[in-house]
């Protein structure tokens, strides 16, 4: 406990005090504007925090993280748009209650739910982190082999649109972190057509922000003329009241602890996590009609799963080096500009990175319930900025961005190549989320597999003869043909209806 | 015509006076280092290092700047090699260049530039867990890796520094022979070692310091005296294992053709940069020796380690294609 307690004393120093309130803030108003999520922002952060000592930059970069997926909510309830994806669920009933009259007390319940689900996914990740650490450090490579695999297929058979469009993001994104110096043997460039700048491959940084902010302007520009509904807005009701709290508590707790575990699983997040808690919370409830038309349950449900996620999604991060979510991935990046090798020995190596990023963690959810009781009506002022103004600034970013990691301006060409393609991925209905976990874990997954197979002498067997990876790619044998058998009963029922 | 004459006179004077400052004055200005590896590396550290010290102790008139280019370190190397010559542009990179040159991933190498000097190395260390009783010392490493060759896993980032420290270790012994398995940079291989996945690897004496309280064991040092923070490893050679010495220094190049006053100006800015406190307090801080080479000598020693590292290259290539 000691190092957390210093790590919580160091956060509370001036510079990372501030750094994590301005993330807060600026993810929060971020997560409100519609049209920026929190993947792209911290993408175009990261390289603003180049200069910083790294327990700074993470905790800037967490604070962020923390405000972007709680700022949405006020998008989803005034406007019935999601400021951030996590929000989605939050508008089938956040807009309804507002539209009642009651746009206070639907954000309160919000911002309320969402500062306990932080809370109670901090509380595991403080004390799952270690152990499962401890654990990992035990992992070879056919463990993180599998593991790895599995992450691939939840994300490709959990995110939206149809389980074979998944699966062709995830294996796009592993197409493109093919290219460069060949990971494994001696050095040699691969799908490189002898382009030298290739030899390092395709940057993390140029194609997440190209996929994830360039791509995101595109539809932006394409669609300024967008008109937006919304609703009058008055702080009445902001803070809950005891009976509200009484009656949500369980609700709450329940939605946390889904959303935590759903954070956990590799690469998936808090869009998920807000579906299935928010589902759960319908099944389970007394009033399941009133889902839909301003449920308090519903808003409780969303919200705290959705920040729930964030704690449990940086456990996998923190303890193997594993993103538990798309924005995650980009966090390990961010640890790997900083010179930290992400694995489960960051916490023997870098416990002060690993105590200041839970640290912030804590504030952030603090300042993010502090900052939105208090400021929700300005905040929802800032949404109707016309997006002309927003976007320019917003592709300047992206240019240094990505010029900045490596000084090649190849890397702004990839940045808008990248962009181009994620627009046209999104059109396509191509969910963008399982390109990035693929792109970053591909790498993950080969020289994994290509050590393993090395000690073995070519032996593929522990993949199923050691009990971890069996159970790893059992889990990914039924994550994969659920779907499928999903739709082949419904096929039968209704053969057998008609 | 006399008019003419005059100016022309004039001009080629004025030639001859703006000139002559031009090649005394080096630099006039600012100078641009290229470092082909990503920011906070141990490479970008010592560019660092030394930009600060040419700074704070006013060595050098004009800036140093320093630009990291990402990507893989043959991009940065590259864009040296074809720089204009003309003393502005130079390049810290170290032995990785003839590693990828002697497997012939590149088609130019160390000769192709100018070479100004060497400020500071690190050396490996042969590095086992604490614990593994099977090795006492590197002799019984080396004997378990004869006696049941191809069955000792050394972690390596195949290609690389540590392979090829680890193919040199070998070759000290006829017919020793480990596995090499990717594994990757320090770190990695420090996990991978206290998880028992690997048996053995080679870690820079930094490395090595950070982690040896928490499980790591020297066999020996890859230089010619003990270090002075670590004086409990014996050097390879006390070991017994010859004239084993496997060091990574950091090596400053320009563009061929680049002007002698150029080349002699940086290496003097390094050479006084090197005696600063500042300097040498850093590298005892990453327990560097303070190595430094230039001119003719740093050139004979770079022409000595390619013979080593060649053959070495060769093998770690080949390896890959078994």
């Amino acid at each position: 406990m000691a190092p957390l307690f210093e790590g919580i004393t160091h956060i509370l120093t001036p510079i990372p005090f501030l750094l994590v309130g301005l993330g807060t803030f600026l993810g929060i108003i971020g997560g409100a504007i519609p049209g920026i999520t929190g993947a792209m922002m911290i993408a175009l952060t990261l390289p603003l925090t180049f200069n910083m000592i790294p327990g700074n930059a993470l905790a800037l970069l967490i604070g962020m993280y923390v405000g972007a997926i709680s700022g949405g909510l006020i998008t989803a309830t005034l406007m019935r748009m999601p400021g951030t994806p996590a929000a989605v669920m939050t508008t089938f009933d956040g807009y309804p209650m507002a539209r009642a009259g009651q746009p206070g007390r639907a954000l309160g319940f919000g911002i309320a739910a969402s500062f306990v689900g932080g809370i109670i996914s901090w509380i595991f990740l403080v004390l799952v982190s270690e152990p499962l650490s401890d654990l990992a450090t035990r992992f070879g490579p056919f463990e993180y082999f599998t593991l790895v695999v599995m992450a691939m297929v939840l994300i490709a058979s959990v995110s939206q649109g149809s389980m074979v469009k998944g699966l062709l993001s995830g294996a796009l994104g592993m197409l493109v972190a093919m290219p460069g110096v060949d990971p494994a043997a001696g050095g040699f460039p691969r799908l490189t057509w002898d382009v030298l700048y290739l030899n390092g491959g395709l940057g993390l940084l140029p194609v997440l922000i190209g996929v994830f902010a360039v791509s995101q302007l595109i539809a932006d520009i394409v669609d300024i003329d967008r008109t937006i509904e919304r609703t009058k807005f008055s702080t009445k009701g902001i803070l809950m009241s005891f009976k509200d709290w009484k009656n949500q508590a369980w609700n709450m707790l329940r939605s946390s602890v889904i959303g935590t575990w759903i954070g956990i699983l590799p690469g998936i997040g808090a869009n998920i996590g807000s579906i299935v808690a928010y589902t759960t919370a319908k099944n389970m409830s007394k009033t399941p009609e009133k889902f839909g038309t301003g449920s308090e349950e519903g808003i409780v449900a969303s919200e705290s799963a959705n920040n729930a996620t964030i704690g449990g999604a940086l456990i996998p991060l923190i303890a193997m080096g594993i993103p538990g979510s798309v924005i995650d991935a980009i966090l390990i990046g961010a640890l790997m500009i900083h010179a930290i090798q992400p694995g489960p020995t960051l916490f023997l190596n870098n416990p002060e990175i690993v105590y200041a990023m839970i640290s912030a963690c804590l504030l952030a959810n603090i300042m993010m319930y502090g900052i939105m009781t208090s400021s929700v009506g300005k905040i929802a002022q800032l949404m109707f900025t016309p997006r002309a103004y927003v976007l320019p600034p917003i592709l300047v970013f992206c240019v240094i961005g990505s010029f900045a990691l490596n000084n090649l301006f190849f890397d702004v060409w990839v940045m808008l190549g990248f962009g181009i393609f994620g627009y046209f991925l999104e059109r396509s209905k191509v969910p963008l989320g399982p390109f990035v976990i693929g792109f970053v874990l591909a790498p993950i997954a080969e020289s994994k597999l290509r050590s393993g197979l090395m000690m073995t002498d070519g032996d593929f067997s522990p993949v199923v003869t050691r009990p971890l990876p069996l159970i790893f790619v059992i889990i990914s044998i039924i994550l994969l043909f659920w779907p499928f058998y999903q739709d082949w009963k419904k096929a039968r029922n209704n053969n057998a209806k008609g | 015509m006399k008019s003419l004459t005059t100016s022309l006179m004039i001009a080629v004077g004025l030639g001859i006076l703006m000139a002559a400052p031009v090649q005394a004055a080096w630099p006039e200005k600012p100078v641009k280092v290229i470092v082909p590896f990503k920011p906070g590396g141990s490479s970008d550290q010592t560019a660092r290092t030394f930009q600060k010290a040419i700074v704070d102790n006013n060595l050098m008139s004009q800036k140093l700047t320093i630009v990291n280019v990402g990507g893989h370190y043959t991009i940065g190397s590259r864009q040296v090699l074809e720089a204009k010559p003309d003393g502005y542009t130079f390049l810290l990179i170290h032995k990785a260049l003839m590693g990828a040159q002697g497997a012939g991933m590149i088609d130019f190498g160390y000769a192709d530039f100018e070479p100004v000097a060497e400020t500071s190395e690190f050396c490996l260390l042969s590095c086992v867990r604490k614990g593994d009783k099977r090795f006492t010392d590197v002799n019984s490493l080396l004997k378990m890796a004869t006696d049941k060759p191809d069955s000792l896993i050394f972690g390596a980032n195949l290609g690389a520094l540590n392979h090829m420290a680890g193919i040199q270790l070998q070759n000290t012994t006829p017919g020793a022979n480990f596995r090499f398995v990717q594994i990757g940079g320090g770190t990695a291989n420090f996990t991978a070692l206290i998880g028992e996945q690997t048996d053995t690897t080679v870690l820079s004496m930094a490395e090595y310091l950070n982690f040896k309280v928490k499980g790591v064991k020297g066999l020996c040092y890859m230089f010619p005296t003990r270090a002075p923070d670590a004086p409990e490893v014996p050097t390879c050679e006390e070991a017994g294992l010859g004239k084993l010495v496997y060091c990574v220094g950091s090596w400053w190049f320009a563009p061929k053709g680049t002007p002698k006053e150029a080349v002699d100006g940086l290496a003097d800015v390094l050479a006084k940069a090197m005696e600063t406190d500042y300097v040498q307090t850093m590298l005892k801080k990453k327990a560097m020796a303070p190595t430094f080479t230039r001119g003719a000598a740093f050139a004979k020693k770079l022409d000595a380690t390619y013979k080593i590292v060649e053959p070495t290259a060769k093998q770690a290539g080949q390896k890959k294609k078994k």
